[in-house]
């Protein structure tokens, strides 16, 4: 009996996977930062301030919530920014403004616009999409609902070892962060083997409204990804040196 | 000659190579059909070309609704198509360079996922699965088993896996052959062993899947056969581990002082839910309390709480306090050098088990110390006519021990329902014994003239034993709708202090005409025990009734009753003798009622709120000479007050942050200050109760402005701060013209005011190498005061500039250096002639050199200048400490460091004070140079701390 209701539903699936037009829709993520980890990379700390760190950090990082993210997409285009307009505490009764961060991509125009706030500056990033080298594992998992492949990558100014998991059946290129360029939407990031994890709480499929991919027009130092890229490597030599971890003031 | 047939011979060679394949394009097509074992086309599958050489993804299409697809145009090469479709396993085959320019593999054949793998693995268990070929991987952390399980247990859990009564184990239906541990096999080749033998709670993966048999693998020769095979994976154990550090140090007799030592150590042993630590400390250098390090790692994970207040308020925080309720039930945090000469030893435990639902900590801690203080003070008491000087030699030495106890258990009921249960307490054990020489001055106004017109000795010898506790439980329930929230609490405290002091005192009146009045001998026995109880409860609830604006509603209920018997005998030679006058019996019962309401609104960093508060206030005391008296005297007093709130907080745009607020502050008269009760402790300065006093109202207004940016690293930070009083209590003072004895009385004071302000300004002058930092503090305050029945009003203008540069040019030396002045503008009106201005300056540079071999430099100076001219005060204190240590071994665990302590043997105590009607200047005998050479062993190893680190 069991096994024929998993049945019918295990074919269900694989219908609805065949037929539907998933290219269209709004992935919300959550993103959680483990500080623990990214302060034990601090080269400058010494390993009792590091075990120190963490294990005052332990309850607090399991009580972290993160932050809402949300990412629009459809065949040619992406969008990803906050997911609520404001910072704020779980219960919602304390409130903080956001660092700007808007992410537009479009694949058919090999273009990207990204509006980020960093350093005490607006940036506006313009350059082609510069898809990173993707290599592809062997590992499926499940996403909020959706089977996923496992992809990685490195950030080679970061250091950082970036693995997602694409999902199969929404054939577009989009995903969180800064990184596209996969088979299918990214639905989890783990960044530097977990030390900050993007991962999809929900996805609908939905047609966009011309708001959800609207960049807003705001003024900003113009830089191409060349210039970003020494931007970031800069700081991080830079913090590095005045013992001061970069990422307080980096996006991870 | 060699070179050039080399090349040519792999000229040839290549030639040779490419004539094999001359039809070789270099660029085709690569197409087939995606469909499953029955040939049914597997319709939008994703097809992806990645290369041979490290899998990168190369190119990446989807299949047709026929399953068909086609990559065009691809260079030759060696390639991997990788088909994927949900359900499916994913297809892999390998493309070798293409003979063709159109290369049809044809029907590409996907086998299903077992449903039942599919199902259970994939979407119930969300555990990732790991498909290689015909390795299955399961997460072991998905699957569910209560501790203590073996191996077995765990596998019998596991989909497509059964485990028979004897521990046979089938995989797929086929018998495992097999058990490996991290790919090596497990004592032997029973499969049984293993699962048997290995706790569920170490393996982190278990991998399935069709190893080679042993024939196959020994001679290499494939004999198609295949066996099952399981593969556990065991956990990481970075979560689990020690660390711990010792040092120990002594330095010779010196300077007529005895040999000095110091000991400290600690050990911190943790995994996943537990940590525990032990930490002891013993010295006679002065070093009293854990630093603010040794403290994190003693608590650990419960180091810092928050939320844990029980007495709900206006979200900024603040909450009606006693006046005399300064209970220390904490684990104390002391930094630096006390003064005087301390022996001192410490030592505790601590323990805490967190979960995700349970959060417990439990601490034990115990402290001691010894304190010798000697020292001279002068002060300076102005008259409405004329002035007196106080001289004051003391010598006192002190001891007090604590047994302190936390306890914290936090309690997740469900998602929405948490408990938070907290107790400190602490044991105390002190007595002291003091001895006390004063000569009072009669000082004729203009000419400064001094004659002596009162003389002082003392000696007091006192003990004391104290308990306090205090118990809260804090319930807090969240709801579904976001922002609504309800907080209950309730709280018991507890403090007893028995006291008893042996008072010896001669007191001489020089510039009395009485023979009879000249010599006044105090010889009391005075014991005073007390108790308090208090009872707390509190009520917070939180609507969120619009948009961005929530309600905050809160009560507090608060009941105290305080007992003090007090017995005061004279010694006199026929016997002790009840001093009525002095000993006093008395019980007070507080109640407090409070209901408070505020609007808050919050959005996109600005977060405003106002709000209004109730207080009904009632004392209700009985006093009378003695326990047993029929003749008690009565206090019943009530208050009703109004307490309004306003904060804000601004999070503008740019890293600039705008704060500011509004709000009272009442303070409760004390019980002590309430009753007329006469505390003579030092007969030249006697203490009496006010039964009238009124509850002191203090109104706040706090403006602050910050700004950070985080490119150029330029801070900027501006604080104002101001206050006015509404009856103040203020202690005024009565001085008997001839016999120079000062009666301070609490009463209230309607006016006293305070405008504090802080600045600062940081930058960097090059780049991560030179930092420099601007700062100011202006104060002013007038302070009002009863002096001889005549208001006088003290007014203090307080200037103090500072400045610090950081110099980090290279990885091998650092300087860091820091100058303050201050000057102090006195004034007071009932006496303008005592105007006067101190000056507080203060100059330090700490040097660290690197040398070579690990070895470090390190030195520092400290220059103090503290003047008065009007009394030609002048001190100046260089205070120069230098050390050189080594770090040892090439793991670097340990470190040999020798120190020297004020080298120019200056070190002594000073401080000076301009208060309601007086000067200060005291000077107190500390610790001065000594030399020590001590040993660090740290099992996490030793890092020289050139650099001050910013932050974590």
């Amino acid at each position: 009996m069991c096994m024929k209701k998993l049945f019918i539903l295990f074919g269900l699936l694989l219908s609805i996977a065949a037929n539907a037009q998933n290219t269209e829709g709004v992935v919300n993520f959550t993103r959680k930062e483990y500080w623990s980890r990214i302060i034990n990379r601090m080269t400058y700390l010494s390993q009792e301030e590091k075990d120190r760190s963490a294990q005052i950090r332990k309850n607090w990082e399991e009580d972290n919530k993160g932050e809402k993210m949300k990412l629009s997409f459809n065949e040619n285009e992406s969008m990803y920014t906050y997911g609520s307009e404001q910072g704020e505490t779980d219960d919602g009764q304390y409130s903080w403004r956001h660092d700007e961060y808007k992410l537009y991509r479009n694949f058919e125009k090999d273009q990207k616009i990204d509006i980020i706030q960093m350093l005490g500056k607006t940036y506006i990033v313009e350059d082609s999409l510069h898809t990173p080298t993707w290599k592809i594992g062997d590992q499926i998992k499940e996403v909020a609902g959706y089977i996923c492949m496992k992809a990685e990558t490195e950030d080679p100014i970061k250091k950082q070892k970036i693995t997602a998991w694409f999902a199969q059946d929404i054939p577009v290129s989009a995903g969180p962060e800064r990184y596209n360029g996969l088979p299918g939407v990214i639905l989890e990031l783990s960044l530097n083997d977990g030390d900050v994890i993007i991962e999809a709480t929900k996805v609908t499929l939905r047609k966009l409204t011309p708001d959800d991919l609207k960049m807003p027009k705001l003024k900003g130092k113009k830089i191409n990804d060349a210039m970003y890229d020494s931007i970031i490597q800069q700081r991080i030599a830079e913090s590095m040196t005045a013992h001061q971890n970069p990422f307080w003031s980096l996006r991870y | 000659m060699k070179h050039i047939c080399l090349l040519a011979v792999l000229c040839l060679i290549t030639s040779v190579l490419y004539a094999q394949n001359p039809a070789g394009p270099t660029r085709f097509t690569l197409q087939g059909r995606a469909v499953d074992t029955l040939a049914a086309p597997l319709a939008e599958s994703t097809v992806m070309l990645l290369s041979a050489k490290d899998s990168s993804l190369v190119n990446f299409t989807r299949a047709s609704s026929n399953g068909s697809f086609a990559f065009k145009n691809i260079k030759s090469g060696n390639y991997v198509l990788k088909i994927s479709f949900v359900g499916f396993i994913p297809y892999n085959e390998v493309i070798k360079p293409a003979t063709d320019a159109v290369m049809d593999l044809g029907d590409l054949k996907m086998k299903p996922i077992t449903r039942e793998l599919f199902e259970v693995v994939v979407r119930t268990a969300k555990a990732p699965l790991t498909i290689r070929g015909d390795t299955i991987e399961y997460n072991a952390s998905s699957f569910k088993v209560p501790p203590g399980s073996t191996v077995e247990d765990l596998l019998k859990k596991l989909p497509g896996v059964q485990v028979d009564q004897d521990g046979n184990i089938r995989a797929q239906g086929q018998e495992v052959k097999k058990v490996t541990v991290d790919g090596k096999s497990f004592f032997g080749n029973d499969p049984k062993l293993a699962t048997k033998n290995l706790q569920a709670m170490a393996v982190s993966k278990v991998q399935v899947y069709n190893d080679k048999t042993e024939q196959a693998k020994l001679t290499g020769v494939e004999d198609g056969k295949k066996e099952k095979t399981v593969n556990l994976e065991l956990k990481e154990e970075f979560k689990k581990g020690g660390f711990g550090k010792v040092t120990a140090g002594g330095g010779p007799a010196s300077n007529g002082l005895s040999a000095r030592a110091e000991i400290k150590g600690n050990y911190n042993k943790f995994d996943a839910k537990k940590q525990f630590s032990v930490i002891g400390l013993g010295n006679n250098t002065n070093q009293q309390g854990l630093s603010f390090n040794d403290y994190q790692d003693f608590r650990g994970s419960n180091s810092f709480n928050w939320n844990d207040n029980a007495d709900f308020g206006f979200s900024s925080g603040r909450f009606l306090s006693f006046g005399d309720n300064d209970e220390t039930l904490g684990i104390p945090i002391a930094g630096g050098n006390g003064q005087g000469f301390s022996n001192n030893a410490a030592g505790g435990a601590n323990y805490n088990y967190d979960t995700k639902k349970t959060k417990l900590s439990t601490s034990y801690y115990y402290n001691q110390t010894r304190l010798e203080l000697n020292s001279l003070q002068n002060t300076r008491t102005f008259l409405t006519n004329g002035s007196f000087r106080t001289a004051d030699t003391s010598n006192q030495v002190n001891f007090n021990g604590n047994h302190r106890v936390n306890i914290r258990l936090e309690k997740q009921l469900d998602s929405m329902n948490t408990v938070v249960f907290i107790n400190n307490s602490r044991l105390n054990n002190g007595n002291a014994s003091i001895s006390n020489f004063q000569n009072l001055y009669r000082t004729d106004g203009a000419s400064l003239a001094e004659a002596l017109s009162t003389r002082n000795s003392t000696n007091n010898i006192s003990t004391s034993r104290q308990f306090g506790s205090a118990n809260s439980l804090i319930y807090r329930l969240k709801f579904k709708k976001k922002g609504r929230s309800f907080a209950a609490s309730a709280t018991y405290q507890i403090n007893t202090n028995d006291g008893n002091l042996n008072l010896r005192a001669m007191n001489q009146f020089f510039q009395v005409t009485s023979a009879n009045d000249q010599i006044r001998l105090i010889r009391q026995d005075q014991a005073t025990n007390s108790l308090r109880n208090e009872y707390k409860a509190s009520l917070l609830y939180v609507e969120p009734f619009a948009k961005k604006f929530y309600w905050e509603t809160f009560y507090n209920f608060d009941l105290r009753f305080d007992e003090v018997d007090r017995a005061v005998l004279n010694l006199a030679d026929t016997g002790p003798v009840r001093n009525d006058s002095l000993s006093r019996y008395y019980k007070n019962n507080y109640t407090i009622n409070r209901l408070g309401s505020s609007i808050r609104y919050s959005f996109k960093g600005l977060n405003l709120s106002a709000g209004l508060a109730g207080q009904y206030f009632t004392l209700n005391g009985e006093y009378a000479p003695e326990k047993q008296s029929t003749n008690y005297q009565f206090i019943d007093r009530s208050y009703t007050t109004l307490i309004p709130n306003v904060s804000l907080n601004y999070d503008l745009k740019n890293n600039k942050y705008l704060y500011g607020g509004y709000d009272k502050n009442v303070r409760i008269p004390s019980s002590r200050d309430l009753q007329p009760i006469i505390n003579n402790t030092n007969p030249l300065y006697i203490n009496k109760g006010n039964p009238n006093l009124l509850p002191e109202f203090q109104h706040n207004v706090n403006l602050g402005f910050y700004y950070f940016n985080p490119g150029s690293f330029i801070n900027l930070g501006l604080n104002v701060n101001s206050s006015y009083y509404v009856n103040q209590i203020v202690y005024s003072r009565d001085i008997d013209p001839t016999t120079l004895v000062t009666t301070t009385t609490p009463e209230n004071i309607t006016g006293g005011k305070n405008l504090d302000s802080y600045f600062n300004f940081g930058f960097p002058l090059k780049k991560t190498k030179a930092n420099l930092n601007l700062n100011s503090q202006l104060n002013f305050g007038q302070n009002l005061t009863n002096i001889n029945r005549i208001l006088n009003q003290t007014n203090n203008q307080n200037y103090t500039f500072g400045t610090r540069l950081d110099l980090t040019p290279t990885e091998w030396l650092t300087f860091y250096a820091n100058a303050s002045i201050g000057r102090t503008n006195t004034s007071y009106s009932i006496n303008q002639s005592q105007n006067q201005t101190l000056i507080n300056n203060n100059f330090s540079g700490d040097l660290t050199l690197k040398l070579p071999g690990t070895i470090y430099l390190n030195s520092s100076l400290n220059y103090r200048i503290n003047k008065n001219d009007k009394f030609n005060f002048d001190q100046r204190i260089p205070i120069w400490n230098a050390s050189v240590y080594h770090i040892l071994g090439k793991a670097q665990k340990a470190e040999v460091r020798l120190s020297a302590f004020d080298l120019l043997n200056r070190n002594v105590q000073i401080t000076q004070y301009a208060g309601q009607n007086y000067v200060q200047e005291s000077s107190v005998q500390t610790l001065a140079r000594y030399f020590m050479l001590s040993f660090t062993y740290n099992m996490r190893g030793v890092t020289a701390s050139m650099r001050r680190n910013n932050n974590f």
